[in-house]
Order: structure tokens, then sequence, then C-alpha cells
């Protein structure tokens, strides 16, 4: 059973937002609009975070994707009621929309700030309801949504090499942010397979974990930076 | 001042605890009946549709392959719906004056399809997958019943979680040869539990009961 993980080379991370985008469009993210948005009410499954360092003039501006984390010791799954938070056996801490109640007890044991909570229904301005993906569900009103390394992919991906009897090449599968970035900051792949470039980046020497010390085991290996801006 | 109560008002108590509790379990038990009856699932039930197709007659009469008109079955997720085209092959030659197919004729004459009414129709949070199942022995009769003998298509199953799970867990009693899918009216050469088995290590079958591989 493959483990999935990424790594994201910040060395090579512009921020240009190219994998938040389309992390939007992959996963039928609804906007709440700029007023709600204000209140903390906006959804990115995937966010680029922006570190200042220094002293105008001499500043230097470093950027970090991040996502859900994907942890193997997961704060978010012992406290759903309901088990819409739950843990595969591929290593993903899948969330089940329609057995989501909306607790919000998840997002609140979320050390990344990871989950966002559905305050209202979805809906596009026609004709953007054309884009969505009908791949993945759309999300009602009180649930809980997240970063799920784009399951619907992993899934078909494993769906086809089932029916052609292979195993799942590394590279085959690219979450969309994966798949627009143009840097290749990320990479994804089975962590299982020590021979996947997942794997081969995440034993750097530059790899480290977002916030190890709270015990969570994220699968997300971030490569710190070399060059100096 | 006299008893408030006679002698009979410990029996009158007992047996209204006693009945209370069986309402209870009563109500509960038919809350749980009715969630699975054909009422709520809408199986056994006959759709409205443009036209009246008969499977029963295509199917059981003609003996034309589900994949003659359910092209997709084996490569996609989606059966997929024939195009009036498809219906056309054998209709621009046959019956071709038969009133019950003018909506075809008239599908084919103003260039729109025809629109059918889904039968079996999944909730938009399921994702279910046709190829992969035929391809590990999943007969269309296991799911959609013997549709060889239905006049007008109907579900035929819940098709309720639990009935997926219910294969999903022991899918060595419902696998069949890959060279079986689509018989109508399939009986396992030699008895299913020696069969069953013996398929689901051929075929490296899995129970898959992890959420995500239906709801994404």
């Amino acid at each position: 059973m493959p483990q999935w993980g990424m790594a994201v080379d910040l060395d090579r991370c512009t921020g240009c937002g190219g994998c938040v985008v389309a992390c939007h469009a992959e996963n039928n993210i609804s906007t709440v609009g700029d007023e709600q948005a204000a209140v903390g009410r906006a959804k990115h499954w995937l966010r680029i975070e922006r570190y200042w360092e220094g002293d105008f003039p001499d500043v230097r501006l470093k950027f970090r994707p991040v996502m859900c984390q994907q942890c193997d010791n997961a704060p978010c799954e012992p406290v759903c009621p309901t088990y819409a938070s739950h843990h595969t056996d591929d290593g993903l801490n899948a969330q089940v929309y329609n057995r989501c109640i909306g607790t919000r007890y998840c997002a609140n044991a979320c050390p990344y700030n990871a989950r966002f909570f559905d305050f209202f229904n979805p809906s596009w301005d026609k004709p953007l309801q054309l884009q969505l993906n009908p791949d993945v569900s759309l999300r009602e009103v009180g649930v809980m949504e997240k970063c799920t390394f784009c399951v619907q992919r992993i899934r078909a991906a494993g769906t086809q090499a089932k029916a052609e009897e292979r195993d799942v090449a590394d590279g085959e599968i690219q979450p969309a942010c994966v798949q627009s970035c143009g840097a290749r900051a990320l990479v994804f792949g089975d962590l299982e397979n020590p021979s996947s470039e997942v794997s081969r980046l995440s034993r750097s020497p530059r790899g480290s974990k977002l916030l190890e010390d709270t015990g969570a085991q994220p699968s997300v290996t971030y490569l710190s930076r070399l060059t100096q801006v | 001042m006299p008893q408030i109560f006679s002698r009979g008002a410990n029996t009158l108590a007992k047996l209204s605890l006693a009945l209370g509790l069986m309402g209870a379990v009563g109500a509960i038990s038919l809350l749980i009946i009715f969630g699975k009856s054909s009422y709520v699932t809408r199986a056994n039930e006959f759709v409205e549709q443009p036209l009246q197709f008969s499977h029963a007659h295509h199917v059981g009469d003609d003996g034309i392959d589900c994949r003659y008109c359910h092209t997709s079955v084996e490569t996609s997720s989606f059966a997929g719906i024939p195009s009036t085209q498809t219906c056309m092959n054998c209709h621009s030659q046959l019956w071709v004056d038969s009133p019950i197919l003018e909506p075809v004729r008239a599908s084919l004459r103003d260039d729109q399809s025809l629109r059918w009414t889904r039968v079996h129709d999944l909730p938009d949070f399921v994702y279910f997958n046709h190829s992969i199942h035929g391809k590990k022995g999943v007969g269309c009769e296991t799911c959609h019943g013997r549709v060889d003998q239905m006049p007008l298509m109907y579900q035929q199953n819940s098709l309720q979680m639990e009935w997926c799970i219910g294969c999903h867990l022991a899918p060595e009693q419902f696998v069949r040869p890959r060279e079986e899918v689509f018989t109508m009216g399939y009986r396992p050469p030699v008895a299913q539990a020696v069969l069953g088995p013996q398929l689901v290590r051929e075929y490296a079958i899995q129970s898959l009961t992890t959420c995500s591989t239906c709801h994404r």
C-alpha cells in the first residue's frame, strides 16, 4: 500500500500562485466574496505564505506553499465525532463530506489551519458553473473541507493501474498544484517506495517538516532555501 | 381519606412501562424499515421515459449484447447511453413506420437527443466506476438484475451504501469469470463457494471499504 506524500522545494518556489489557482479550479472551491474573506471565511486549500525578512531597503521575501500536511498522526482525526475525518490505508487524511456534521472540532485541532468551513452554500456566477470538476463533489453549507492531495486523481490512477494489472508508476499521479507548478517546486509520490522522487527529496538534509514538535508527523517535507535573494 | 390508587394501579403502571418501551422500539424499527423500503430507495419502480424502450425485447428476445449500446462500460466510469444513431442502425430498416418509435425518428430529424430519465441514479457524492467492476468480474446482472426480463427498466436493488458494502466485504459471493460479465441468467459452473475465492485471488480483488474509494 503506497503512502502518499509531497516534497516542496522552497528554493524553486517563486510564489507565483499558480498552484492556488489550479487547486481552486480542480477542487470546485467556492469563493465567499471580499466581505466574508475579511472575517476569515475564505477557503484556500493551498495558500502561499509570505515571510519578509530584514529591514528596508535590505529586505528578503520568502514563500512557503502550505496545504494539508496529511499527517500520519493527525490531530484532526480523533476529534471527529462522526468519523468524517479519518485516515485512509494509503496515508491520506480523508474528509467524507456527506458524513460531516460541522462540529468544526477538526479545524480547531489542526495546527496548520488547513481546514475550511463552509459558511455558505457554494455558488458560481454564470457561466462559471460550467467549469466545475465533475469528479469532485460540491460541499454544502455546514461542512468542513480540506486539501485531499487530489484524491480523485489518486483513485482514478489507481483504478486505471488495477485495470491494467500493474502498479501506479512514480510521477503518474499529479495533484493539480504539482501539475501546475511551473518551477517544479512541488513533487508528489509514494513515500513507501524508496526510489521514488519524493522519497529521495524527503531524505534530503535540507528537508524539514512544518511544526514537527506537535507530533503530527506530516507527510509534506519542505526543502530549505539555499540561494539568498 | 380513601386511597387515590386502586389495587390494579400497580399492574397498570408496570404495563404502561412495558408498552412504552415496546412502542419506542417499534417506532425506531419502523423508521429503519421505512428507510430501507422501496418507497425511499425507489427500487422496483418504473420510471417515466420519453419512449417505452424494452430491455426484455432487445436483450432477451434479440440477444443484443449490453456493449452494443452501452459502449463505454468497459473503459469508462460511465456505461454510456446510446445515441439516436445507434438506435437508427437497426430502426432505419426495422419498424420504420412504427408509431412507438416516432420519438426516435423525431430525435434524428430535429438533431435533438432523446432525454432519458436516469433509473440507477446514485447521489452526487458517490463516484462509481463501471469499468473496474467489469474487469474484476462483477456481472451487469449482479447490480442491475435480470435486465433481459424487464419490459420497462427499473432499479432492482436499493443502491444504498449498505448494499454496496455487502459486496465489497464479501466479493467472493458475487464475483464471476470475466467472460461471463455480460451474461444474463449466469449460473456458476462449479459451486460459488469454490469458484468465488479462486476468482478473488486470480483477479486480485481487494475489499475496498475506505470512504474515499467512492466519496471525494
